[in-house]
């Protein structure tokens, strides 16, 4: 099982969770943020550095793209939207992990489960 | 960069809309501090993004904020210096790292002449303006000075007057406590580092293609590698000319090192190779005429070259194995 997970690009934490806040539709950066705190339950704070610095490479690698540019209050924002490739890279990690927490999940006892 | 906004770099729209955005003063100081952070960034980029990430920068501070946190200003810096290492992995590889690699020995040969240019001001001259002629990328300039610097340099290395009656050995003022220019170790290693710097130059100007200007900072090489000999490097004294050598030579091999990493790219390992080869020549000829003892200090400092061109070699390839942020 894990020889087979192991294939595709393994994707890193905040990778995951800004594929994951662009399912639901584009957002721009400020949006990306607060989506990703939402989303993980306020435990992945991404930096603006690293935010933009990862939209450029997910751009890059075709995983996500520009859907429109606005101008709002005064700034330029861009909004980005997940490619269908990078819909299958977030899937097919979520597989992955879902997969790998059965592994442990299934070999531990429910809370109260020693005594029913 | 990728991402299909390019346009807004041209056009300055950024610059145009921040003039008209009214500020209160706790987010014009954060704004400023911002700014200051983001010329970490090369220009190209924060004239394309820069007024975007400002923006995001002022929307996720908390309020009253004057300064980026530290977390975000370490990740701020870490963002520009990978976004440059991107804007400067442009062209073919091979072509843009022979190019690097030229130049740095062409600015290690001016700095090691530096001290003799009360004796041979005129050859100091010509490999200083090599150096300017390798940088701004003239390479059909820079060729027959690198042909004549080469065969002036070969002629003092091997004791055989060329060229102009140059007396020899040609010594430094007294300031400088230098040996006799190329008076230690053999000859094979200048003229190897002469011949690799014409044989680079060569190939480079027969593409007929331009190769892009390099950074002027270049110049800042020049006096901290002048205050030593690479032949006669004793690591073990520490002295102040040889330790900054050290230092200058690390800091550009761990650069080479991340800049391999971050893009994925063999330009700067093949320009750390090329200076390998011609500081290498030195020891090993030394070593195979049993000229110079080296201690461990000196022993370790070759070997940490080594490794660490090795390094920068291996990060494209280590890269490509890694996750994708």
């Amino acid at each position: 099982m894990f020889s087979a997970m192991a294939k595709g690009p393994t994707v890193s934490e905040p990778t995951y969770f800004i594929l994951a806040a662009l399912l639901d539709g584009p957002l721009h950066g400020h949006g990306i943020i607060k989506r990703t705190l939402a989303l993980s339950d306020n435990r992945v704070k991404l930096p603006v550095g690293t935010l933009y610095g990862a939209l450029d490479r997910l751009a890059a690698g075709g995983l996500i793209a520009v859907d429109r540019e606005e101008v709002v209050d005064g700034r330029p924002r861009r909004y980005f939207v997940i490619t269908d490739e990078g819909r299958g890279v977030v899937s097919a990690e979520a597989l992955r992990m879902a997969q790998a927490a059965t592994v442990v999940i299934s070999r531990i006892p429910r809370p109260g489960a020693t005594f029913s | 960069m990728t991402i299909g906004t390019e346009s807004r770099a041209t056009t300055g729209t950024g610059t145009r809309l921040r003039a008209q955005r009214p500020e209160r003063r706790p987010e014009q100081r954060l704004e400023r501090r911002c700014r200051s952070l983001l010329r970490v960034y090369p220009r190209g980029y924060r004239d394309g993004y820069g007024e975007e990430l400002i923006g995001t920068l002022l929307d996720t501070a908390e309020p009253g904020r004057t300064f980026p946190s530290f977390h975000e200003s370490l990740a701020l810096v870490r963002g520009g210096l990978r976004a440059r290492v991107e804007y400067a992995a442009v062209g073919a590889p091979w072509v843009d790292g022979l190019h690097l690699g030229t130049l740095i020995l062409a600015v290690a040969n001016l700095a090691y002449l530096m001290p003799f240019i009360g004796t041979i001001p005129l050859w100091v001259g010509m490999s200083a303006f090599l150096v300017l002629a390798v940088m701004r990328g003239r390479l059909w300039m820079a060729l027959p000075l690198s042909a004549l610097i080469g065969l002036k340099a070969g002629s003092v290395a091997l004791g055989v007057p060329l060229l102009d009656p140059t007396l020899l050995p040609v010594v430094s003022a007294d300031l400088w406590n230098r040996p006799a220019m190329y008076g230690v170790g053999g000859p094979v290693a200048p003229v190897i580092t002469h011949g690799l710097l014409f044989l680079g130059i060569a190939a480079l100007a027969v593409r007929r293609e331009r190769v892009k200007a390099r950074s002027w900072w270049w110049w800042a090489a020049v006096p901290v590698l002048t205050f030593s000999d690479p032949a006669s490097l004793n690591v073990a004294a520490q002295g102040v000319g040889t330790m900054s050598r050290i230092a200058l030579e690390a800091a550009l091999l761990l650069a080479a090192v991340f800049a391999g990493y971050t893009a994925r790219d063999s330009r700067w390992a093949i320009a750390a190779a090329i200076y390998l080869v011609s500081m290498l020549a030195i020891p090993v000829e030394n070593l195979a005429g049993n000229l110079i003892p080296y201690t461990g200090q000196d022993v370790a400092h070759w070997l940490s070259l080594i490794l660490l061109t090795a390094a920068a070699s291996a990060m494209p390839y280590q890269a490509g194995r890694q996750i994708l942020l």
